[in-house]
């Protein structure tokens, strides 16, 4: 398998790296930029915890090879704070509980972050189906919902 | 996985890669389908064509008599598309029935087309819709329809050097009605078990023109011309769609998998295409 010398551009930063043509986004992160926040589980795409963002949409970056997001913006949860505050996403999620082990949370923001992004005041309906594609095992859901009502512009 | 991934940056230049490695090759869009079968281990390929460096191939473009869309649009841009949810609302509904939102955020049409899944939702509406798929080689272009394009378990009439390089998708009659249903027999975000496509126009009450595509339940998705125009000329009674379903249920091979038996699958699209028309005839655009 023939290595490349690629740039990523993650959280804001850039990285040279050689990665393996056949290497996953999900791997480059976590094993070459050790950011950890980024889960695997099912590697099919259809869990979530491996959510990333590139240029502000969510993928599954199991179902990503790292050459095809070179020079394009990545976002991990570990991007997401700036100088020290938590991201207003990551705020309500800690303030509704909305998790229980959390090994889906990081997946579940990211996932929230881009659906505000494209609609900042999102119906239930709307935020249902959104986040349809992220699954929490431990059935916080309840209060995942109450998260992401608290991030709408017009909260009710 | 070992393979030797190229990404050229112009359509000459991923041509010619496919020419020079055929058979040997794969075309790399989105990934969601190549990188889970890389992953799996389902196939094992030399090289790997990524095509999402070319340029100008994610556009949808309106043109009178129906719409352009490029193979490299993503399915979440065709289920937003005002163009699409306003003049092909069953391929919107239809986009936006696959996967999650990350999937669609990543996987194309030209995608979805080459890898000729079964159980996936575009290809049915846009069958019903009358699509026509355009495939470019060093060799030239040429333009297939959707039915002669799909033959068969993930299998195209595509050759080892061609690459989809634009679908076009006629405009229907005007005031035609349209719906898409997906029938999931385990969870809401599986794939279809069966799934129906059809379009309809309609002079007051007498059915002028019926298109309808049974997707997911067989190799391929299947309009049978011969049952459509049953309903020609004709009001759609009761009766008259019950004898269109039994068209469709008796005379589609239906396959087994974990999502129901072949026995199943034909009832399926029985009561689904009963439904479908009758949502048709009841009015619902």
């Amino acid at each position: 398998m023939s290595d490349r010398t690629l740039t990523l551009q993650v959280n804001g930063r850039p990285y040279t790296l050689e990665v393996p043509s056949g290497q996953t986004l999900l791997e480059t992160l976590r094993e070459s930029l050790e950011l950890v926040g980024v889960r695997d589980s099912c590697g099919i795409g259809m869990c979530g915890t491996c959510t990333v963002l590139v240029d502000g949409r969510a993928i599954s970056s199991c179902l990503t090879l790292t050459a095809q997001v070179e020079n394009k913006h990545i976002t991990t949860i570990e991007g997401l704070s700036q100088d020290g505050q938590l991201h207003p996403v990551q705020q309500a999620y800690i303030d509704h509980g909305a998790f229980q082990c959390a090994y889906c949370t990081p997946g579940f923001i990211l996932s929230t972050v881009a659906l505000l992004g494209e609609n900042a005041n999102p119906d239930d309906a709307a935020i249902r189906e959104y986040l349809a594609g992220n699954l929490c095992r431990c059935g916080s859901y309840v209060n995942i919902l109450n998260a992401v009502r608290a991030c709408r512009t017009i909260d009710d | 996985m070992s393979f030797e991934l190229l990404q050229p940056d112009s359509l000459p230049g991923a041509l010619k890669a496919l020419a020079q490695h055929g058979d040997e090759a794969k075309v790399l869009a989105g990934g969601t389908a190549i990188v889970l079968m890389l992953q799996q281990k389902l196939i094992a390929p030399t090289v790997l064509v990524s095509v999402g460096r070319i340029p100008d191939l994610a556009y949808i473009r309106s043109e009178p008599d129906g719409i352009h869309v490029g193979p490299l649009t993503t399915l979440r841009d065709m289920e937003r598309s005002l163009v699409i949810q306003t003049h092909f609302p069953l391929l919107a509904q239809a986009s936006g029935e696959v996967g999650n939102i990350r999937v669609r955020n990543q996987a194309t049409l030209g995608g979805n087309l080459a890898e000729a899944d079964y159980a996936s939702d575009p290809p049915t509406a846009l069958l019903a819709l009358g699509t026509q798929v355009t495939a470019t080689s060093l060799r030239g272009e040429r333009t297939i329809p959707l039915e002669d394009f799909l033959i068969g378990f993930y299998t195209t009439d595509l050759e080892p050097d061609e690459l989809i390089t634009d679908v076009f998708i006629p405009a229907s009659a005007p005031g035609s009605r349209t719906t898409y249903l997906k029938y999931r027999s385990r969870s809401s975000e599986d794939r279809p078990c069966a799934c129906v496509a059809a379009i309809a126009a309609f002079e007051a009450e007498t059915c002028t023109d019926l298109r309808v595509a049974v997707g997911a339940a067989s190799e391929v998705p299947q309009r049978l011309p011969a049952v459509e125009n049953l309903a020609r000329g004709q009001a759609l009674t009761d009766e008259l769609i019950g004898e269109i379903a039994a068209g469709y249920a008796d005379n589609i091979d239906t396959l087994e998998d974990i999502r129901g038996s072949a026995w199943y699958r034909t009832q399926m699209i029985r009561i689904h295409v009963v439904r479908a028309l009758e949502e048709l005839r009841n009015g619902r655009r």
